[in-house]
């Protein structure tokens, strides 16, 4: 029953913790956000969140947010010399912008963090005067703050640790992020950091079902956005639900979401000597390759198999070699699609990036372009594949595998495995890597001076007494 | 699974494969595309202007709520040449993203608008968003179509309320105008535009992923957001489906799609329209209910049934005095998030059974002023409050449909009354009659519009079909009484 859930819960609370009595998970949550200070950021926090700063900046389609209408323009659209919209349209353009190919960020329990947070951060950033921009570690901070708290409200329900089925959790926790983040950049109170939190809560929630179409990306796009407005609204003084992230039995908050739901207070940054951000015990995953995240097992396992063929004496990879390919995944109805038809779909197929990564060794943004997606020997490969669903395999980021196992015509069976692919939590992209990844993205669209200029403002943010640096490159 | 959800799903499946190939998300977006003028009803077209009227009136009253002041502060940072209305404030234009918005939260701000059955409050959602797209829009669309498009919004969400038997009761988790109300709004604005089959379905798609909020901030100052949320992001998925954006294809077919906000999700297939056939609108067959005080639906039960024993207890004695009343019981559905002893705030007032029954047995009735603070405070009330015992009986389910309110008052002496309401006045089965609706328009309009202003908007309602420039009503609601006529140059040509 919620009570007795309520009861073990109170019973398993961190022992530094030392609510009062009326204190309500909703109100711990605001006094987190107003409290928490720079100092409270550890060393590894500090570099951890600083790469996933380090983001790509694409191209996209302006068409919508030019016909929108925003022509307070004051926040800059990545990559657009000069192209300005209203705060919280540039947030939601840029927003989409990060998620459009799906290759940034993932963590565990699954979401996308960084997407949500930033763009809004930025685009306050834009909004301040010349003279009051924050400071390099307040930016840094409110970012914390705002992965941290998505990070805090994934762990309050069981049912978050797997592949979602029901909502996309970019858009359930993403938003609240974001208003938590902003909420912090823009100095609220305890009070106005809880109205944020729970007026985003109002605008949270996509289904499943848009993922894998082009709509996804405003997922993101959205979180951000709107989370921008909750804590914009919220400093205008607009109220909501006090209780927003309490179980309260017979209307539900944030619990709307999730089918179980066990809320925890926040410790408040002063009663608590260091508090322990989730990033220092949690690391992220940095995507290679522009697809869904499990498409990246598949990938290095394929790509084993590549190599081994490319060992043989025929050094190439004919369909007509193959008979069968058998691919041993979670089961994910989502990412499994045997003939992916668009690009969106193409990113979220285990069989589309197996078999790209058993013609070419890799999978890499240009994989995804029309030409390499009709490739006759693409489909032809597409055609021999079977996919199993084996039960130690959980649709689960920190426990699933991935297996392919190809059968050639010759009767020889060549098998790969992953367990962990290059760029998840264990096992991280070096700087090296991630910065190369940078460049590629950045280079597409920004000038090589603006490029170097970005790479240098992150590496020295925490130093920065203005965040300038920054925000004149990404213009 | 059980049997009989798994046998209606076969009969379903069976049904419209039989019917046609083509997907529940499909279907949806031809009707909304193919439906046409004709095919509205007379009973439909008086029904629904009804319901603009009650809802702009509802708005303009509306405006001078808080919470439409600070959605306004927070609108006008984006400001834009392209101009729509914002509802009471003369010479103010946002964008109609924005104006949309803020008119949607004035129509929700005092919970005064429109409720159907299955519960939603359907207007909110689509008119402020319909008439902030039309003064927009190069060539103005006519009154008749602006009748249809609204038309089309009340009809999806009636039919995806449909879709499932937890819609039928009072709600525990998603609001339900965050739900449908989005998708109403993007179907109507998709019909304004003249989107084709695939753009209204891509619209209803993008709508999806914008829709759903929890019930644990109505009955507070956010709750009005809910239904200016729905308005504006349902004009934006049509705007953005306008320009290619495309979403799942199957939206309305997948439990994994607009079934997510559901537990129990049974699509099925809107008629297939022809152009000169006969369509059978929801609107037809289930009326709505009209407010008659600002309060949660609920409410109107309670205050029917305290004002009945109010009676009872004055012809009795007409110098009775009711601080005699020893005891109250009220017997009402079990529905937490409007069983509130004692409430804080004016929203959660309007969310409280007790307040209702005090309020209304103190008075007489309830009315907008019963939400004052003045009156909120009163010792009098303050001391009724603590009398209420409430009892949620068996047979009194939480549904708009079947729900009464008893109400048994025990005073000092011993004696009780009793009154029971199984429904009131406003109510579907009860309709307003035509010269109350109108007149709560008039009060309410008259707080904040010239009185020539409030009759030229009863006069173009009535009159809708013929309308040739509907975005006129966008300049009438302008006309402030305070603001002098020459301020006013907007005044376009009469009706």
């Amino acid at each position: 029953t919620l009570t007795s859930t309520l009861t073990s819960t109170t019973r398993r609370q961190h022992a530094l913790q030392r609510t009062a009595p009326e204190e309500t998970v909703t109100s711990s949550f605001g006094r987190f956000i107003q409290g928490v200070q720079p100092s409270h950021l550890s060393p590894k926090v500090i570099q951890r969140s600083k790469r996933m700063v380090t983001t790509e900046v694409f191209d996209l389609a302006l068409q919508h947010c030019q016909h929108m209408y925003a022509p307070d323009d004051i926040s800059f659209v990545y990559g657009r010399n000069g192209t300005k919209l209203s705060p919280t349209l540039a947030a939601f353009v840029n927003g989409v912008a990060v998620h459009s190919m799906d290759f940034d960020d993932t963590w565990h329990p699954a979401t996308h963090p960084s997407g949500a947070v930033l763009p809004a951060l930025l685009a306050i950033s834009d909004m301040l005067p010349k003279n009051s921009k924050p400071r390099g570690v307040d930016l840094l901070l409110a970012f914390n703050v705002g992965i941290e708290i998505q990070g805090r409200l994934l762990r309050f329900s069981n049912e978050a640790r797997n592949i979602p089925k029901r909502f996309h959790p970019p858009t359930v926790v993403g938003t609240m992020g974001s208003a938590a983040a902003c909420a912090r950049l823009l100095s609220l109170d305890p009070t106005q950091c809880s109205n944020a939190l729970a007026i985003a809560a109002s605008l949270s929630g996509a289904p499943m079902a848009n993922a894998a179409t082009q709509s996804k990306p405003l997922h993101i796009g959205n979180a951000s956005r709107l989370g921008l407005e909750a804590a914009l609204l919220a400093s205008r003084g607009l109220e909501a639900s006090p209780l927003i992230l309490d179980a309260v039995p017979g209307v539900a908050g944030f619990s709307a979401f999730y089918e179980d739901y066990a809320p925890q207070p926040l410790p408040s940054p002063e009663e608590v000597e260091m508090h322990s951000f989730l990033l220092e015990e949690q690391d992220m995953a940095f995507k290679r390759f522009p697809a869904h995240l499990g498409m990246h097992w598949v990938a290095d396992a394929a790509a084993t198999v590549h190599k081994a063929l490319m060992d043989l004496p025929i050094r190439s990879i004919s369909p007509n070699m193959v008979q069968d390919i058998l691919l041993r995944v979670p089961h994910s109805k989502y990412i499994n699609r045997p003939y992916p038809e668009s690009e969106h779909q193409a990113r979220h197929s285990f069989q589309f990036n197996a078999c790209t990564a058993l013609l070419d060794g890799e999978v890499t943004v240009q994989s995804f372009q029309n030409e390499a997606v009709l490739r006759p020997e693409l489909y032809e490969l597409l055609s021999r594949v079977r996919v199993e669903h084996p039960q130690d395999n959980p649709a689960n980021f920190n426990r699933m595998y991935a297996e392919v196992e190809v059968t050639l015509v010759s009767g020889d069976v060549f098998r790969g495995r992953c367990d962990t692919f290059y760029g998840h939590w264990r096992n991280p992209l070096s700087e090296e890597s991630l910065k190369k990844k940078f460049r590629n993205n950045a280079g597409a669209v920004l000038t090589p001076d603006r490029v170097d200029a970005l790479v240098q403002a992150v590496d020295e943010l925490e130093y920065l007494d203005d965040c300038t640096p920054l925000l004149t490159p990404l213009q | 699974m059980n049997v009989v959800v798994l046998f209606c799903k076969l009969r379903t499946f069976l049904l419209n494969y039989k019917q046609t190939n083509i997907s529940v998300t499909e279907s949806f977006g031809a009707a909304v595309s193919s439906l046409n003028a004709a095919h509205l009803t007379d009973g439909v077209i008086r029904r629904s202007k009804r319901m603009m009227l009650d809802t702009l009136g509802v708005g303009l009253l509306g405006t001078s709520s808080p919470v439409f002041n600070v959605v306004l502060q927070h609108g006008k940072m984006y400001q834009s040449k392209e101009n729509s209305s914002v509802w009471g404030r003369p010479g103010t234009f946002l964008p109609p993203y924005y104006a949309a918005f803020v008119n949607g939260v004035a129509v929700h701000s005092m919970d005064f608008d429109d409720t159907w059955h299955p519960a939603t409050h359907p207007s909110g959602a689509v008119l402020p968003a319909l008439l902030a797209l039309a003064e927009t829009l190069h060539s103005k669309p006519s009154g008749l179509e602006l009748l249809l498009a609204f038309n089309v919004g009340l009809e999806v969400q009636g039919r995806l309320l449909r879709f499932s038997k937890q819609a039928h009761n009072i709600p525990k988790r998603f609001h339900p105008p965050a739900v449908v109300g989005v998708m109403g709004s993007a179907a109507a604005t998709a019909k304004l535009l003249g989107l084709s089959p695939t753009q209204s379905m891509a619209a209803m798609a993008i709508a999806c992923s914008s829709a759903g909020a929890p019930m644990a901030n109505a009955a507070t100052q956010t709750k009005p957001l809910h239904l200016g949320n729905a308005a504006r992001r349902g004009l934006e998925a049509s705007q953005l489906a306008l320009l290619g954006l495309e979403g799942n294809k199957q939206i309305l077919d997948l439990e994994s799609g607009f079934g997510v906000f559901y537990q129990d999700y049974i699509p099925q297939h809107l008629a297939e329209v022809t152009p000169n056939g006969h369509y059978r609108w929801v609107l037809e067959d289930q009326d709505i209910a009209f407010k008659r005080f600002p309060a949660h639906l609920g409410m109107h039960w309670v205050a029917d049934a305290a004002v009945n024993v109010r009676t009872q207890i004055l012809t009795e004695d007409p110098n009775a005095d009711l601080r005699q009343i020893k005891r109250i019981t009220l017997r009402v559905p079990s529905s937490r998030y409007i069983d509130r002893p004692i409430p804080d705030t004016e929203h959660q007032a309007r969310h409280s059974f007790q307040f209702n029954c005090c309020s209304a047995l103190l008075d007489g009735e309830v009315t907008v002023d019963s939400f004052s603070s003045k009156m909120m405070n009163r010792k009098s009330l303050r001391e009724l409050l603590h009398k209420v015992h409430l009892e949620n009986p068996e047979d009194n389910p939480a549904s708009f449909e079947k729900m009464y309110c008893e109400i048994m008052v025990e005073m000092a002496r011993g004696e009780t009354h009793t009154a029971r309401c199984n429904t009131f006045y406003g109510h579907w089965r009860k309709p307003l009659s035509q010269e109350h609706l109108v007149r709560k328009f008039k009060t309410n309009a008259s707080t904040v519009l010239t009185s020539g202003a409030a009759d030229g908007i009863v006069q173009i309602i009535e009159n809708l079909e013929k309308i040739p420039d509907c975005s006129v009503l966008g300049s009438y609601m302008q006309f402030h009484k305070h603001v002098t006529q020459r301020e006013q140059s907007y005044y376009s040509a009469s009706v």
